[in-house]
């Protein structure tokens, strides 16, 4: 533990490695006692703090309602101690496109978290006993897990609720769960999961189900191309020691993997480009006080102030690809991919429990790094979270390795609602691989 | 001239489209919650009653019903709209290809689908500098949209149809009468060859003032050698004129995608099992095939359904002349205060009465005496007046339908809407045999 | 993807670009649908939904629940005698 106390741990949480953007201070708060604590990424609403999801356009917006998953763990008698940094409105693998600072990788204070999650895993990381809640559209819970080098359970499509999420992609977002003790994901997902009327796409679940074996997992060759020599190392210790405890590994070849990072940022953009719409300086968050202005001058001033540069990039780019005479092209199309890429995991899980892919392809990289990265050569960092997030399939990232002290991750998929079979495999990984904690002065 | 139509109208459910909010918010921005006020972290969630009057009424139309639909996205930027983009039906509306009639004319309807209201905006300051004030009430309260094909020929056949199809939708679905606030229309109008859109007008009246001002607008640009240019415009209420609307400076591409969060909803089974109640004008249709005549027919499912199901009871049994004449006459004259108190005891003390005064065993005077009675009407039985009285009544009546007299050359039937209207002003004081003969004889002497 | 096209997108989504950023998002986006173009490759499949999992049939029924606190709502969007202020409509 970095510190004595819980609220001297978020305080250094927040000040030294920036995973807070807003904390609870009220010592009050603290001192009542709790079940547990509980972070919530910042596009999760909360009463009692901001939501601002990394973005300027929602500064002092103050949420009236809880998410029904922050409403279910307060319930749970969990204690949320505060909202974590992220990458604005979920655009980013880095956490690097924050109006509110940049967390930094509690393993390596140069280097970034990962991202959109970024502050959610390093509370992770940092804080003992931690149940950080975070959200992935195409693979922000999965991407900082493994960056920070803790367990993040991305559950399938609808298993969570999304009421009080703010959205990026409304048939890709997440809500899930990350934390250096899977343990307590396991305990506090039946929590979170289960249908709510206020989110209809929640309602189409089958219950729970915890139970679930991984006898067997498949490797898709196509993941095995692009990675950093670490990781892949790391990757295939991992594979030999799953096989020395009894696992089969199959090796397989997923061809249509290679149309999901288009597919999914084409969804994904189309779908945040309208979502965005409403933040227009009315209503909420920076409202714009110069009325006296034509209303379409007035709604681009506070968008052109307010949005940062990969928010502009995508609802320029989400925009153009469901414009009149491309949106067959490009919208269209990636809807259609989609299904290609869903049913070749169902074609794979006839023959294996998992599908099992290093999460990453390189370690956390140093921040001035990321700062030289082109925005594709960002996009396409991703091409491992991407498939199952595009096909909705719940998907978990644990440690199994740490190269040159620095955490690698490994993924597994299952197939939808089959998340307690990620949650055996975690536990039967756990049981013979030793996760690391960070070095850090208390 | 070809006229379509696009009308928004609003369906009469308790709750939003959208949430449950109430549709009836009175204070500005009183019934309005996250998810109408689009509130980032809200979302959606359908009204199964929207949906059902939806379908109802794409049914009622005639359209080919879709087996499957979804919502659509339509992005535009309005402050009237809290999330700068409209929840509709875009490429699976409820249903297409209907039709409905008026005056005789079949007019094609191309589709119907549902969509929200978006906010109600007050315009306040000088002219030209506007800002707006947004009550938030009216977001997200349920449209059924329905688009007709360009078949009306003329302003004033537009009203008609818009008259009818509410009527229509009324009985069907419980549509308010105050369509002033409930039903809003785009219209297009082309005299000559060029379309030209007038958006956004509100109630009948005003459709048909902006659609004749639109007419002559145009038919005096080309008697001119003008050409007419295709464009849209909008209505100004207190001149009952059509302006060019503001110029469009930012280009609207409405990129619809589909809703997620709302998913898709088979709709096929709902509308093959609905059984639609019979609806006014339908139903004056068949009283007319079946013998009727229209104008009569009409008036009396107009003034109530119920009457008109007095009607059907008493033809079988007192022949339709008689039917006519009693439910044009007493009947009508005592509604309002009778159709409160119409159980199955007195609707059959009705018929009977009725077939007394046929058989003669009860007199004419007496049973509408009964019938006033059973209307909770305290009524003294008058002397019977001066037969000059009646024939000055039945004079004026006939001077003011001189269609009746037309009509009447080749219909004796006609006769019946007349003597229906002297029973109701003479309130009961006249038997309808007298009523008949004087109104026999001045129509005779007319045609 | 040209400045061209980029300005027009922009219009659409309401953002006022400088020049600077014209051109550094055509070329980025130029960049990012050259490599989309393998898009064009995929089979096409019948069928598609707007979710992953299957989302059929969610409906609300028709009761009214009033928001416990509306004047919070209004509140928050700033409304001055129970209106929300809007910009120049001309």
């Amino acid at each position: 533990m970095i510190a004595n106390t819980l609220p001297e741990a978020v305080r250094r949480a927040a000040e030294e490695y920036g995973a807070f953007v807003e904390r609870l201070e009220d010592p009050l708060a603290y001192e009542e006692g709790c079940a547990f604590h509980f972070s919530a990424k910042d596009n999760l609403c909360a009463v009692g703090f901001q939501a601002r999801a990394g973005s300027r356009v929602l500064d002092g917006y103050r949420p009236p309602f809880d998410a029904t998953a922050v409403e279910r763990l307060r319930q749970a008698g969990g204690l949320l101690v505060g909202k974590t940094a992220m990458d604005e409105f979920g655009f980013g693998t880095f956490s690097t496109n924050s109006a509110h600072g940049v967390p930094r990788n509690p393993f390596d204070r140069e280097r970034a978290c990962g991202g959109s999650s970024g502050g959610a895993a390093a509370a992770a990381a940092l804080l003992e006993g931690h149940l950080a809640l975070g959200v992935s559209t195409g693979g922000s819970i999965s991407c900082p897990a493994a960056f920070c080098g803790v367990v993040g359970l991305t559950p399938t499509y609808g298993r969570v609720s999304r009421w009080g999420l703010i959205d990026y992609g409304n048939s890709l977002d997440k809500v899930g769960l990350l934390s250096a003790d899977p343990a307590l994901i396991r305990q506090y997902l039946p929590i979170i999961a289960g249908p709510d009327p206020r989110d209809p796409t929640s309602q189409a679940q089958p219950p729970l189900d915890l139970g679930g074996e991984v006898g067997s997992v498949a490797v898709p060759e196509e993941a095995l191309a692009g990675l950093s020599g670490e990781v892949r190392g790391s990757f295939d210790d991992a594979l030999a020691a799953l096989e020395g405890m009894g696992i089969e590994v199959r090796r397989v070849a997923m061809p249509s993997l290679r149309f999901a990072l288009p597919a999914y940022y084409v969804l994904a953009t189309s779908e945040a480009s309208t979502n965005l719409a409403r933040y227009c300086g009315m209503r909420f968050g920076d409202i714009n006080e110069h009325t006296d202005q034509s209303f379409n001058d007035f709604f681009a001033q506070t968008r052109s102030r307010d949005f940062g540069r990969e928010a502009k990039r995508r609802v320029l780019l989400g925009t153009f690809t469901r414009m009149v005479g491309f949106r067959d092209r490009y919208y269209t199309k990636a809807l259609q991919v989609r299904q290609l890429v869903i049913r070749e995991y169902a074609r794979v899980f006839r023959d294996a429990d998992v599908v099992l892919t290093p999460t990453m392809p390189f370690v956390a990289p140093r921040l001035e790094e990321v700062g030289r990265m082109r925005p594709l050569e960002m996009y396409q960092a991703d091409f491992l979270t991407v498939p199952p997030n595009l096909a909705g399939l719940p998907h978990i990232s644990m440690p199994c390795g740490y190269p040159g002290g620095l955490p690698v991750g490994m993924q597994a998929v299952a197939p939808h609602w089959a998340e307690g079979r990620l949650l055996a495999l975690a536990d039967r990984w756990g049981a013979g691989f030793a996760y690391r904690r960070p070095e850090v002065r208390a | 001239m070809k006229i379509g139509l696009e009308i928004h109208v609003q369906l009469p459910t308790r709750s939003k489209l959208f949430c449950a909010c109430s549709t009836a918010g009175e204070e500005p921005n009183s019934a309005v919650c996250p998810v109408c006020l689009g509130f980032p972290g809200s979302r959606p969630s359908l009204n199964r009653r929207a949906l059902e009057m939806g379908v109802s009424i794409a049914k009622f139309l005639g359209c080919s019903i879709n087996e499957e639909v979804w919502f659509s996205r339509k992005t535009y930027f309005y402050p009237d709209l809290p999330k700068n983009f409209q929840i509709t039906q875009y490429e699976t509306p409820l249903g297409t290809n209907g039709r409905f009639e008026v005056g005789g004319r079949s007019i094609g309807i191309w589709r119907v689908h549902l969509e929200e209201d978006p906010g109600r905006i007050r315009r306040v300051g000088r002219a030209g500098e506007e800002v707006a004030l947004v009550d938030y009430n009216r977001s997200g309260i349920p449209l059924v949209e329905i688009v007709t094909a360009p078949d009306l020929t003329s302003p004033e056949e537009a009203r008609a149809f818009l008259v009818d199809l509410l009527i229509e939708l009324r009985h069907l679905v419980g549509v308010s009468p105050q369509d002033e606030q409930t039903v809003r229309a785009d219209a297009n109008i082309s005299v000559g060859e060029e379309r030209v859109e007038i958006k956004n007008i509100t109630g009948l009246r005003n459709v048909e003032r902006g659609l004749r001002f639109e007419a002559t607008r145009q038919s005096r640009l080309l008697a001119a050698g003008k050409r007419i240019v295709r464009e849209t415009r909008r209505f100004d209420e207190e001149r009952g004129t059509t302006l060019p609307a503001r110029e469009k400076e930012f280009e609207e591409d409405y990129g619809y995608i589909g809703e997620p969060d709302l998913g898709t909803f088979t709709i096929g089974p709902m509308a093959r099992a609905m059984v639609l109640p019979e609806t006014p004008l339908a139903r004056a249709a068949r009283l007319e095939r079946e013998g009727l005549p229209a104008a009569t027919a009409r008036q009396m499912v107009l003034t109530s359904m119920e009457l008109a199901d007095m009607f059907e009871m008493l033809c079988p049994r007192v022949g339709r002349e008689a039917a006519t004449t009693w439910t044009l006459g007493a009947l009508t004259a005592n509604w309002k205060e009778l159709q409160g108190r119409l159980d199955d005891r007195t609707k059959e003390e009705i018929a009977t009465l009725v077939e007394g005064v046929r058989s003669g065993t009860v007199t004419d005077s007496e049973a509408k005496l009964r019938i006033a009675a059973l209307a909770g009407k305290e009524v003294t039985p008058e002397a019977p007046a001066e037969g000059g009285d009646l024939e000055a009544l039945v004079a004026r009546l006939v001077d003011e339908h001189p269609e009746v007299v037309k009509d009447y050359a080749t219909n004796p039937k006609a006769a019946n809407f007349l003597i229906g209207q002297v029973m109701k002003e003479g309130k009961g004081r006249y038997s309808s045999k007298d009523v008949a003969e004087k109104m026999r004889k001045e129509l005779e002497k007319r045609v | 993807m040209d400045e061209e096209m980029v300005r027009r997108v922009a219009r659409v989504a309401r953002l006022e670009l400088t020049d600077e950023e014209a051109g550094t998002f055509a070329a980025d986006l130029e960049d990012i649908l050259a490599a989309f173009a393998v898009l064009d490759e995929a089979p096409a499949t019948e069928g598609f939904g707007f979710n992953p999992v299957p989302v059929e049939d969610r409906l609300r029924e028709d009761e009214v629940v009033p928001y416990p606190d509306p004047a919070r709502l209004r509140q928050e969007m700033r409304a001055k005698d129970d209106w929300v202020r809007g910009p120049r409509l001309t």
